[in-house]
């Protein structure tokens, strides 16, 4: 399935849009943009269904968040799964 | 222990607030904007959540104008410095907190000038009295929401509108009513809101907040590393980057996030409404004692939970060494930080003593403590 890449600037923007978009039912991913797709230095970015890129652009528009570009169609970005996080070895 | 120094700091705190702390050393604590493993990116996603509760709490509309900074005297001085240079002038209240006349003192020396509208005995001031103080060169004004010395609730509302119908935006300081009394930035015409984590809002030492409305910029108090825009030499434009240079307080905002959810759920109306009726009976006792001088709004009128009295002539600082000694309470003598509102009430001498109950003090404890102020009342 392809999927788009949303770069913008701050983690925050993008925390506030996986967060925004999550109430909406959509999961997209936060990462670390690719070098190759960042011109400024340290930026994030959301991986989504392309089917969900008018969703992301609406949530920009609410937010009033300026994204530094849209990637579509990529295949080869990596997915950054969410996972459990406590190791037993720390809960003793 | 009888913990009645929650003006100073809120003890104790909910569990749900200790085990967050602990959760986020466990589980989340990466340094959020920095890279994409997991831990940063929970760390972000929970710094998040807390933007957005506190959002929800004050009725900001944007969760991204909320800026954590390590307590309410970093926000005061990251919203005074941000707006004021040399030539222009401010308003402030005779009842700041230091962490407001201090940072106003120092811009005087630099040709900010100041006006103080001097409150009336009771330590409220009126927003006419504001109003007259205006000129065409007014940049800024701020007011603090509650005394941190009598409890005195200023008029914000009020004093908010006055300063939208004039452009002049408005810096609020809620060190002692975020969590305590209702907060709404856009019904009371807010455009920047300084706050502690650690008081009102039950979350820990270390931890508060700048909300900056999108009708004001600020001037960033420090720049630095922001995780975004790396490779330009200029701080961001946007928020709450602009404001946010270097680690945040990652265990501490987890905490708080745990706090503020905790008191949206209690509500804040019936968190003021617990407080208010111990903080009158605590007046109310206080004023049956013979010897014993309250100051402040008299009771019966709308306070913060806030009691500052004094008995005769006894140092304050003894007062609260007896009360300590006795029974176990914890309360907080002197100036509190705060020599201009004490020059306002005529206690610049001596100071007070101040008892702050809080959302989990009980009535009996209230009654345990008006027991010994009135020995020690008897006994001078």
């Amino acid at each position: 399935m392809a999927h788009c890449l949303a770069v913008f600037s701050s983690l925050n923007q993008v925390a506030l849009l996986k967060r925004a978009l999550y109430r909406e039912g959509v999961y997209v991913e936060m990462l670390r943009t690719p070098q190759r797709f960042s011109a400024i230095g340290c930026s994030f970015a959301v991986r989504c269904q392309c089917t969900e890129l008018p969703l992301l652009r609406e949530a920009c528009l609410k937010w009033k968040i300026e994204p530094g570009g849209i990637f579509e169609d990529l295949e080869e970005i990596a997915s950054v799964q969410d996972r459990p996080l406590v190791d037993d070895e720390w809960e003793q | 222990m009888i913990y009645l120094d929650n003006a100073a700091t809120s003890w104790p705190k909910p569990p749900a607030v200790v085990r967050a702390v602990r959760d986020a050393l466990t589980n989340a604590a990466g340094n959020p904007g920095r890279t994409s493993h997991h831990l940063a990116m929970n760390a972000a996603a929970l710094i998040q959540e807390c933007r957005e509760n506190l959002a929800q709490l004050f009725g900001i509309a944007n969760p991204l104008r909320v800026c954590f900074t390590a307590n309410t005297t970093e926000a005061l001085n990251v919203a005074i410095k941000g707006v004021l240079v040399p030539g222009d002038h401010v308003i402030c209240s005779s009842m700041e907190h230091n962490s407001v006349w201090r940072p106003m003192t120092a811009l005087q020396e630099h040709g900010v000038e100041v006006s103080i509208a001097e409150a009336d005995a009771c330590g409220v001031v009126d927003a006419a009295k504001v109003e007259r103080l205006l000129r065409r060169d007014t940049k800024l004004i701020a007011v603090l929401h509650a005394s941190n010395v009598n409890g005195a609730i200023q008029p914000i509302a009020e004093i908010g509108r006055l300063s939208r119908e004039h452009g002049i935006p408005f810096l609020v300081d809620a060190a002692q009513s975020a969590g305590v009394l209702p907060i709404d930035v856009e019904a009371m015409c807010i455009d920047l809101l300084a706050f502690p984590g650690h008081k009102g809002l039950l979350g820990p030492q270390g931890t508060g907040g700048l909300y900056v409305s999108e009708r004001v910029d600020l001037r960033p108090l420090k720049e630095g590393g922001t995780g975004s825009d790396s490779n330009s030499p200029h701080q961001p434009v946007y928020y709450p980057d602009r404001l946010e240079s270097g680690t945040l307080n990652l265990p501490g905002i987890s905490g708080l996030n745990e706090a503020v959810r905790y008191v949206l759920r209690k509500t804040v109306a019936q968190i003021a409404h617990r407080e208010g009726v111990l903080t009158q009976k605590l007046l109310a006792g206080l004023g049956e004692i013979e010897g014993v001088t309250v100051y402040g709004p008299p009771a019966g009128l709308l306070r913060a939970p806030v009691v500052s009295f004094t008995i005769g002539d006894m140092d304050p600082v003894m007062i609260a060494s007896e009360l300590e000694r006795r029974a176990d309470i914890a309360c907080r003598p002197g100036w509190h930080c705060a020599g201009l509102a004490h020059r306002t009430q005529g206690t610049q001498r001596t100071g007070t003593v101040r008892l702050s109950p809080g959302p989990f003090t009980k009535v009996a404890e209230i009654e345990a403590a008006l027991g010994v102020v009135a020995k020690l009342a008897r006994e001078t």
